[in-house]
């Protein structure tokens, strides 16, 4: 991912969701980019931004001590979708969260959402021995 | 896979420090502002990092296969003397670049920008460093007769206006210029070191991978306030214009191509297995980028235009203006246009013919001048360095100059005396000597 990938980031997250939020995305991209440019991955058709994945490898997290490789952002373009496009994202991201030491990849999906559910099953996450916990102030 | 850390001997580490309180006197303020701006990221080191995974075997050229040098002496000696030469322009970019930026830092309107254009100086600090390592961790003396010690001394005592490559010697006129330098400048800066990745040279492969993750950041801290900055002027409530930010990409522009060296050379350097990538070949690279930043820049103006349509009408009236047309008053010169590579151009194969921005051709040296003021920011045209280049153009034109002499004739700030830069004993004199 680049700094030029921002605004297929937006076309892909304005198809999911509706919403055109470009200073949310120049936020989230110059964070990752900052951080591990190499990490977060795009994928393009001829040229076009069609599915993006963000993420990074940190430690300490929830007192996680061990290197984690984040799996936070993605989104596949809905007219890209079910032709691998994802698995091959995911596959380029945990090969990197690999190679800066990582052994365990997490993520976190809210409990209604079966689409992402279902796909991060399918990429062979399983539910981890830790419980999210909230509380509303 | 970490880099390895790396401190220069005290008297170089203290040379640096040294530069750094005269040179770039608000890096203090980067501690300051990085845990507001930065909170989940490793505080900045002022060091040399070194990546571990390099290849050991030279990947490209005449001794491809063959071991990749670990000291000068293992290089060929022209390879060695190519190399010199690089490592030596490419500190002068990084100590120059700070020079540029510390002057106009404090003009950011917005306190992000402002941080992260620091944070982009600090980094730049820290390339210095590296190179600096470069020079001082290995025995150059098959190449050069100079020591060490001088080699960095003559580094950190040059000013913008003395340094190697032109681009380096412009003074920003406004925080415009920080922000259009990182989107072109810094650009042609990934290309040189992407295309080192391979070096023959394997402490200098091994610098480039922390570099370019350094460099990923510089480009987003350009785009991204430019594409903010667009829009803003699409609504009609910023305060740079699209015209402003035009005028400073013809200031730019070319000296960025000249950064790649001559359209025609290059090709020993792949030979020696130094980069991957002849000059033109790069460059052309290097244009279909910038074409991609400006259509991006683009649509994102027209988009905020017709605040109405969706993101699909919005894309379509952007290619219908890209191709000619004005759609409900937004005109095809609204929108940001890359110059024609062969605008204003003082090094190269095209340098001083006389090439409009838009690719037209000039006979009449004075209506091209006229052109190519018209196309550059007020501030600029008021400066030392254009009036040089009109002079140059004149005398190329009328033939009362050989080409060959303008190209290497750069307005430059000679030291006169001194060692330490805060003694600023430096005046304007033309000097004819290639950089
Ligand atoms: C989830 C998503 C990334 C999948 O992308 P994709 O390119 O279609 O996925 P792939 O084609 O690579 O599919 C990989 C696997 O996931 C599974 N999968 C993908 N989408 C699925 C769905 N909607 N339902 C069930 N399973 C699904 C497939 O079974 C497939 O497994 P297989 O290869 O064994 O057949 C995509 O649907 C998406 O972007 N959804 C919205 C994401 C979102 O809301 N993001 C915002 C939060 S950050
Ligand atoms: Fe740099
Ligand atoms: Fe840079």
């Amino acid at each position: 991912m680049n700094e030029l990938d921002i605004e297929g980031i937006c076309r892909i997250d304005e198809r999911i969701t509706g919403r055109y939020r470009p200073d949310v995305w120049e936020q989230r991209t110059a964070y990752y980019l900052r951080r591990d440019p190499d990490s977060s991955q795009v994928a393009e058709i001829d040229g076009r931004v069609v599915g993006f994945m963000l993420g990074e490898v940190r430690g300490g997290e929830f007192g996680l001590e061990e290197p984690t490789g984040w799996v936070e952002f993605f989104g596949v373009d809905p007219s890209a979708r079910e032709k691998g496009v994802g698995r091959r994202l995911i596959e380029a991201l945990l090969g990197h969260f690999r190679s800066k030491g990582a052994h365990v990849a997490r993520t976190m999906v809210a409990s209604g959402d079966k689409e992402i559910a279902s796909f991060i099953a399918a990429m062979g996450f399983v539910p981890a021995p830790v419980t999210a916990l909230e509380k509303r102030l | 896979m970490k880099d390895e850390v790396r401190t220069l001997p005290k008297a170089y580490h203290d040379a640096i420090e040294h530069w750094q309180r005269h040179n770039f006197p608000d890096y203090p303020k980067l501690a300051e502002e990085w845990d507001r701006f930065f909170p989940k990221d490793e505080p900045f080191c002022l060091c040399a990092k070194i990546a571990e995974d390099i290849p050991n075997e030279i990947e490209v050229g005449d001794r491809k296969g063959q071991q990749k040098a670990l000291a000068p002496k293992e290089l060929p000696e022209e390879a060695a003397k190519h190399l010199l030469t690089a490592i030596k322009a490419q500190a002068s970019t990084e100590f120059g670049s700070i020079q540029q930026h510390q002057g106009t830092l404090a003009r950011a309107q917005e306190p992000q920008d402002h941080a992260w254009a620091l944070r982009v100086m600090a980094e730049e600090l820290r390339h210095g460093y590296q190179m600096v390592h470069l020079l001082t961790s290995a025995d150059w003396s098959p190449v050069t007769d100079t020591k060490a010690a001088d080699m960095v001394e003559e580094i950190l005592s040059m000013q913008t206006g003395s340094h190697v490559l032109a681009a380096f010697n412009l003074e920003y006129d406004s925080f415009l210029d920080n922000v259009v330098f990182a989107a072109f400048i810094d650009r042609v800066g990934k290309y040189q070191l992407t295309m080192q990745k391979i070096s023959a040279y394997k402490p200098y492969a091994s610098s480039m991978p922390p570099m370019l993750r350094e460099e990923a950041f510089h480009l987003a801290a350009g785009v991204i306030p430019l594409r903010r900055w667009v829009e803003a002027a699409a609504r009609g409530d910023g305060y740079i214009t699209i015209s402003d930010i035009q005028k400073a990409i013809g200031k730019w522009f070319g000296r960025g191509l000249e950064m790649f060296g001559d359209e025609r050379g290059g090709q020993t350097n792949v030979k020696y297995g130094l980069k991957d990538m002849a000059n033109r070949e790069a460059q052309d690279m290097y244009i279909d980028e910038l074409q991609r930043m400006l259509d991006d820049l683009n649509e994102r103006y027209v988009r905020a235009r017709f605040a109405g349509v969706g993101r699909d009408e919005a894309e379509k009236r952007f290619t219908r203006i890209k191709a000619g047309e004005t759609v409900d008053g937004v005109r095809p010169e609204d929108l940001l246009r890359l110059p024609d590579r062969r605008f204003f151009r003082r090094r190269g194969e095209f340098a001083y013919q006389m090439v409009g921005a838009h690719g037209e051709a000039f006979t009449d040296v004075e209506k091209y001048i006229a052109h190519v003021l018209a196309n550059l920011p007020e501030a600029y045209r008021a400066s030392i360095d254009v009036k040089h280049w009109a002079d140059l153009q004149r005398k190329v034109t009328r033939g009362e100059m050989p080409l060959k002499e303008a190209i290497n004739s750069m307005p430059r700030l000679a030291r006169m005396g001194g060692g330490c830069p805060c003694a600023k004993s430096v005046r304007w004199v033309q000097e004819s000597s290639a950089s």
